[in-house]
């Protein structure tokens, strides 16, 4: 799956490493190489796949190293680790609040996965017995409220929406106002794709984000996006108070590198995957294990800790 | 004098090794605007072939060079080999009394049916009747997504009679029924009715979905449309080239004929997305040897351009 090829790939680099007799400069800039060509086939943005690499290397000084340590272990955990700090912003993910309403507020380009990835969410919430809602303030998009209403309804979770009102920032209001008012613990409001090139859509988002007032924002970003993630994700950021993300599509080829150099930019933690076009393809997202994976080496996780 | 003045300074054959720092730049740089990594890779390796060996008065110019011989292999890929006239073709099949049918295919949410639509408003501005098949009959909302389409086209006063277009129609069988068939009975009724474009919408689908991707071989193979043209989004990085494959390779696979039908031409979409970052333009076009046959750079009817390929070789080496 996902990052299966990337993940063997990086194995095999590891893996001549620790065949060889000596490591030395040579050596470790050949598997420095390898791995960068690796992370650059799977869209990760290569201003960050340079700094990992810099990274790495100021780690390891081979030259100061004291004479009894292992080499080869000392570069495996520093890659595992620079790795972890690609994909681990060092935040706790969001977790909705007993007792309490939870706004979230669903962000991202066009054509990510925004309205099936709410329906998914809310359907995981539902599950775990929150009584959760679905609001549809995406009132641009043809057809736009008639699939989230088809996948409320699907699933049997509250919805609401309209035909006629064409003003998202109202919409999402009333929305927000009347499941709040009945009691309800998550409420989920959809918008529509947007891109930072287009500033009144920017403005719109804001003003969403304004009246709703989101305990946590998701910013949703489709696997397969190449270098231009990074700076549709930082124009996001910058708009929005991201709070966490959600990439999508992991069921396809793609890799997610484009997607994961998105959460450098908004430091904000993989809060689930999507993995399929139905309501029950959504993943939790685990940093070390996805890291580990993504390594082909499920002992790396002890050895970084050491 | 000056023979020998230039003997002294220059004159220096080039090795490889003396492209090598030239050539990384080029091949980050053009990862950088989004070209596929090994398409950078082997257009890297082209260039450093034709100038091994050719004579340089310095080693100061390198990058120059290096730029100015890439320049003319961009241009070349991502000039077409073939017409791209969609509209001659058209009233060639209406000359033979049959409706010209389109399949418009690619995976999930890169904008197949909005832009299926804005290709459907550029029909009607040349005065054709288009008939569109809502052969996505999966996704949630995808057959509501083409009536509102339908009804917002029919309503725009094309032909200045002022009264709804009869020239546009919706074909469609709800959800759950088998697409291929969907589209065989919308190119009979059109043919029956006249409509001289069938637009044959069909859902997202991931490109290592097998169940999928046989489905659509079959809707191809049972309706053998004029053009089987692929939906990619400008923003897609790498898997660009893997989707592009992996659909051939499936019309291909899938279809047990002797000479299956392939892509015959791309839409590029979201081009407004990614600002010089123009290089999933060149990847699919690399790939297939087929044209961008548009661009879309929006989200309303008039946002479909023609590719500016020069344009498009400048954004990439700037
Ligand atoms: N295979 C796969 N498809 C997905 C996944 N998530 C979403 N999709 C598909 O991607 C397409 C777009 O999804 P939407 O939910 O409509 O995307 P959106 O972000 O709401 O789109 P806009 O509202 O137009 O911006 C649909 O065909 C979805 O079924 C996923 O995890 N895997
Ligand atoms: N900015 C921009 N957005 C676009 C463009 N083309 C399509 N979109 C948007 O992309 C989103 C997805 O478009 P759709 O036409 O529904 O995509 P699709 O490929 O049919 O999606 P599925 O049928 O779910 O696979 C919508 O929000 C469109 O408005 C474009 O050229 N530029
Ligand atoms: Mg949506
Ligand atoms: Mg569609």
């Amino acid at each position: 799956m996902v990052l299966g090829e990337l993940g063997s790939r990086l194995t095999s680099a590891l893996r001549s490493m620790t065949n060889a007799t000596v490591i030395d400069e040579q050596v470790l800039t050949t598997l420095l190489n390898e791995i960068a060509a690796a992370l650059l086939q799977s869209d990760v943005n290569i201003k960050l796949v340079k700094r990992l690499k810099d990274g790495i290397l100021k780690k390891i000084n081979l030259d100061e190293l004291p004479p009894g340590i292992n080499r080869r272990r000392l570069i495996q955990t520093t890659v595992f680790e620079e790795l972890c700090n690609l994909v681990d912003p060092g935040v706790e993910s969001f977790k909705p609040k007993k007792g309490k309403r939870n706004v979230v507020m669903f962000v991202g380009l066009q054509g990510a996965g925004k309205t099936t990835t709410c329906s998914k969410l809310a359907y995981h919430y539902q599950r775990k017995g929150w009584k959760v809602a679905l609001v549809c303030a995406d009132t641009f998009r043809a057809g736009a409220y008639d699939q989230l209403k088809q996948n409320a309804t699907k699933a049997k979770i509250p919805f609401f929406g309209s035909y006629t009102e064409t003003d998202p920032v109202q919409l999402a209001l009333e929305g927000v106002q009347k499941f709040s008012q009945e009691g309800f613990d998550v409420i989920i409001v959809d918008t529509s794709g947007r891109h930072k090139q287009e500033s009144e859509l920017f403005e719109e988002m804001k003003q969403i984000e304004a009246v709703v007032k989101p305990d946590n924002v998701i910013f949703v970003m489709d696997a397969s996006i190449g270098q231009a993630a990074e700076a549709q994700a930082s124009a996001f950021k910058d708009a929005v108070n991201i709070g966490s993300v959600i990439i999508t599509k992991l069921d396809g080829h793609a890799k997610g590198g484009g997607a994961l150099s998105a959460v450098a930019a908004t430091r904000s933690p993989i809060m689930f995957i999507g993995v399929g076009e139905h309501i029950y393809d959504l993943e939790r997202f685990d940093v070390k294990s996805f890291v580990s994976k993504l390594l082909g080496m499920g002992d790396l996780a002890g050895l970084a800790e050491k | 004098i000056f023979g020998f003045f230039k003997g002294l300074v220059g004159q220096k054959v080039l090795e490889r090794a003396d492209l090598e720092p030239a050539l990384t730049a080029m091949k980050e740089h053009l990862i950088n605007k989004n070209v596929a990594k090994d398409i950078s890779d082997s257009l890297c390796a082209s260039v450093r072939e034709s100038l091994i060996g050719q004579k340089v008065s310095s080693f100061k110019g390198l990058n120059a060079l290096v730029k100015e011989s890439m320049e003319p292999a961009l241009q070349r890929i991502l000039t077409p080999k073939k017409s791209t006239d969609l509209l001659r073709d058209i009233l060639a099949a209406k000359a033979e009394r049959r409706p010209f049918s389109i399949v418009f295919c690619g995976v999930n949410g890169v904008g197949k049916s909005t832009n299926l639509a804005k290709i459907c408003f550029w029909l009607l501005q040349n005065k054709l009747r288009v008939l569109i098949a809502a052969c996505d009959t999966f996704r949630s909302g995808a057959v509501e997504q083409l009536r509102v389409h339908v009804r917002n086209l029919k309503s725009l006063d094309l032909d200045g009679q002022g009264s709804a277009s009869t020239n546009i129609e919706l074909y469609e069988k709800g959800y759950g029924k088998e697409p291929a068939l969907i589209a065989s009975d919308a190119i009979s009724y059109a043919r029956s009715q006249k409509f001289d474009v069938v637009l044959v919408d069909t859902a997202g689908r991931m490109q290592d979905n097998a169940p999928l991707m046989q489905a659509l071989a079959s809707l191809v193979r049972v309706n053998n449309p004029d053009k089987v043209v692929f939906v990619g989004e400008a923003l897609v990085g790498n898997d660009g080239v893997d989707q592009l494959v992996k659909f051939n390779a499936a019309l291909k696979d899938y279809s047990n004929v002797a000479e299956p039908r392939q892509i015959d031409g791309i839409v590029l979409t979201k081009f407004d997305t990614i600002d010089d970052k123009v290089g999933a333009a060149l990847s699919m076009t690399y790939i297939t040897g087929q044209p961008i046959l548009f661009v879309g750079t929006g989200q309303t009817y008039t946002d479909l351009k023609k590719m500016n390929v020069k344009a498009v070789v400048q954004a990439l080496l700037r």
